[in-house]
C-alpha cells in the first residue's frame, strides 16, 4: 500500500465503529421530526453562524445606504402622493361602513426586518429575518415587500425567524383578481432550473377569461395571508382542464433574490376568513382574527 | 495534521461561510466546505474524517428547511472516503489532486441529492449531470490553487 502506514487493528476497529455510528446518526438526523431539526438549525444559527449573519446584515445595510438619493426621493414622493389621495378614501370608507353597519376593520401591523439569505446547500427558497417573537412575529405571518408578497414565516426564534418565499414547493396562497370576480389558488411550479421557477394560478373558472396583465391579490381565504396583498400579474395560460377550470402563469410581483428588506404582517385583519373546520361548509364561516 | 494544515482547513471553512452567508454569494463562490473536508480527511483517520464531515454537515444544514440532514449524511461519507483514499494513493500529482477534488464534490452532491426530499430537489439530469460537474470543476480550481499557495506539499506536474 502506498501513502501513510497502516494503523493498528484496534484503531481500525474503533474507526469502523465511529464511522458506522456517525452514518447511522446522520440517517437519524434526516428522519428527525421537523421540530427537532428546526431546533438544531436554530441553535447553530444563533451560535456558530451568528457572526456570519451579522456580516450579511452589515453588508445589506451598507448597500442600502449606498442607494441613489434620487431613487429614494422618488419613492418618498410616490408614497406621499399615495397617502394624500388615501385620506379622502379613508373617510369615504368609514362613512360607507357606517351606512352598512360594518364593524371597524382591525388592520394588521407591519414590522420591518432585514432578509438574510444563506448560500449554503439546501437553503434555496429559505430566508431568515432579523426579528422574532420578541417583536411579535408568529409562525405563518405573511412577509411582504413594497412590491408585494414575498413569502411566509415558518419558525420563530426569540430574535430571528425563518421563512420561505413563494418558490418553495409548499407555498400556497388563495388569490383573486382586483375586482374579486375570479378566485383561485396560487402555487409555485418548479422550472428545469431554479431561475425558471414560476407561479401558477390554479382553479379559476373555465369562463373567467382573465386578461393578460390583470393584477392578482391575496383573497384572505383560509386565514394564512391577509387580504389584498399583491401577488403578481396574469401571464399566459398554463393549462386547461376539460372545460372545468383554467390555470394561468403569474408574473410575480416580487423576485425573491432581490429582496433585502421586508415587512411582516403581524396580526390578521378581521376581514380574513379562517380555514373552515368543516370544508363542506364552504365559505359560510364567520370571520375572526387569529 | 500539522498546525499549518489545520489553519488552512479552518480558514477554508470560515471563508466558505463568509462568502456564502456573510456576502450572500451563494453558488458564485466555490464549495470551500467540501474542499476543506477533502484536504483535512487526507490527514485524518476514517473516524476523524467522518466526525469532521458530520460537524461541517450540521453547519451546512443549519439553513436547510427542505432537506435537513442531507449534507450531514453526504459529508460524513465523503470524510470517511477521503481518509481511506490516502491509504491507497500517495496523491501528490496534479492529476490525482484534480480528480480527487472533482470526485469528492461530485459524490457529495450525488449523496445529498439521493437523500434529499424528493418533492424539493432538482431533476437528476439537471443537478447531478450539469450543475454538479460545473461546481466540481470550480472546486478543483480552488483546491489546486489552495494547495499550491498554502500547503507545503507542492503539486507535481
Amino acid at each position: 500500500m502506498a501513502g501513510q502506514p497502516r494503523t493498528g487493528r484496534r484503531q481500525q476497529r474503533r474507526d469502523v465503529h465511529i464511522v458506522l455510528g456517525l452514518v447511522l446518526l446522520s440517517l437519524i438526523t434526516i428522519n428527525l421530526p421537523v421540530q427537532s431539526q428546526r431546533a438544531i438549525g436554530n441553535a447553530l444559527r444563533e451560535s456558530v453562524l451568528r457572526p456570519f449573519i451579522e456580516v450579511q446584515l452589515l453588508v445589506v445595510r451598507t448597500r442600502a445606504r449606498a442607494r441613489d438619493y434620487h431613487t429614494i426621493r422618488a419613492q418618498l414622493d410616490s408614497a406621499l402622493t399615495f397617502v394624500a389621495s388615501g385620506t379622502t378614501l379613508a373617510e369615504e370608507n368609514r362613512q360607507l361602513r357606517g351606512i352598512l353597519a360594518l364593524s371597524e376593520r382591525s388592520p394588521s401591523r407591519l414590522l420591518a426586518a432585514s432578509v438574510i439569505r444563506s448560500g449554503t446547500s439546501g437553503s434555496s427558497s429559505v430566508f431568515q429575518l432579523n426579528a422574532g417573537s420578541a417583536e411579535g412575529i408568529e409562525p405563518f405571518d405573511a412577509v411582504v415587500t413594497e412590491l408585494g408578497l414575498l413569502g411566509q414565516v415558518q419558525e420563530v426564534g426569540q430574535v430571528s425567524s425563518m421563512g420561505y418565499d413563494w418558490s418553495h414547493p409548499d407555498f400556497r396562497v388563495s388569490a383573486m383578481t382586483t375586482d374579486g370576480q375570479a378566485h383561485g389558488l396560487v402555487e409555485a411550479e418548479r422550472g428545469e432550473f431554479r431561475e425558471q421557477d414560476r407561479l401558477v394560478l390554479r382553479g379559476t373558472a373555465y369562463l373567467s377569461n382573465l386578461q393578460r396583465g390583470s393584477e392578482i391579490l391575496t383573497s384572505g381565504r383560509g386565514g394564512a395571508y391577509p387580504r389584498g396583498i399583491r401577488i403578481g400579474w396574469v401571464g399566459e395560460v398554463a393549462e386547461t382542464s376539460a372545460g372545468w377550470d383554467i390555470s394561468y402563469y403569474i408574473v410575480p410581483a416580487v423576485y425573491p433574490g432581490t429582496a433585502t428588506y421586508a415587512a411582516v404582517h403581524i396580526g390578521m385583519p378581521e376581514d380574513t376568513l379562517p380555514m373552515p373546520l368543516d370544508t363542506a361548509a364552504g365559505l359560510n364561516v364567520p370571520g375572526g382574527s387569529r | 495534521m500539522s498546525v499549518r494544515e489545520a489553519t488552512v482547513v479552518a480558514g477554508l471553512v470560515v471563508t466558505h461561510l463568509l462568502l456564502r452567508i456573510g456576502f450572500g454569494l451563494q453558488d458564485a463562490a466555490p464549495d470551500l466546505m467540501v474542499l476543506a473536508l477533502l484536504l483535512a480527511s487526507r490527514f485524518l483517520s476514517p473516524g476523524g474524517g467522518a466526525l469532521l464531515g458530520f460537524g461541517l454537515g450540521l453547519v451546512e444544514d443549519a439553513f436547510s428547511m427542505l432537506s435537513f440532514g442531507a449534507s450531514v449524511f453526504a459529508l460524513t461519507l465523503v470524510g470517511t472516503t477521503g481518509a481511506q483514499v490516502r491509504v491507497l494513493f500517495v496523491g501528490r500529482s496534479l492529476l490525482f489532486q484534480s480528480t480527487y477534488f472533482f470526485l469528492g464534490k461530485s459524490i457529495r452532491d450525488l449523496l445529498a441529492w439521493l437523500v434529499s426530499n424528493p418533492g424539493s430537489r432538482d431533476a437528476f439530469v439537471d443537478y447531478v449531470l450539469i450543475e454538479s460537474p460545473l461546481a466540481a470543476l470550480y472546486v478543483v480550481a480552488a483546491g489546486v490553487t489552495v494547495r499550491h499557495l498554502f500547503l507545503k506539499d507542492p503539486v507535481r506536474k
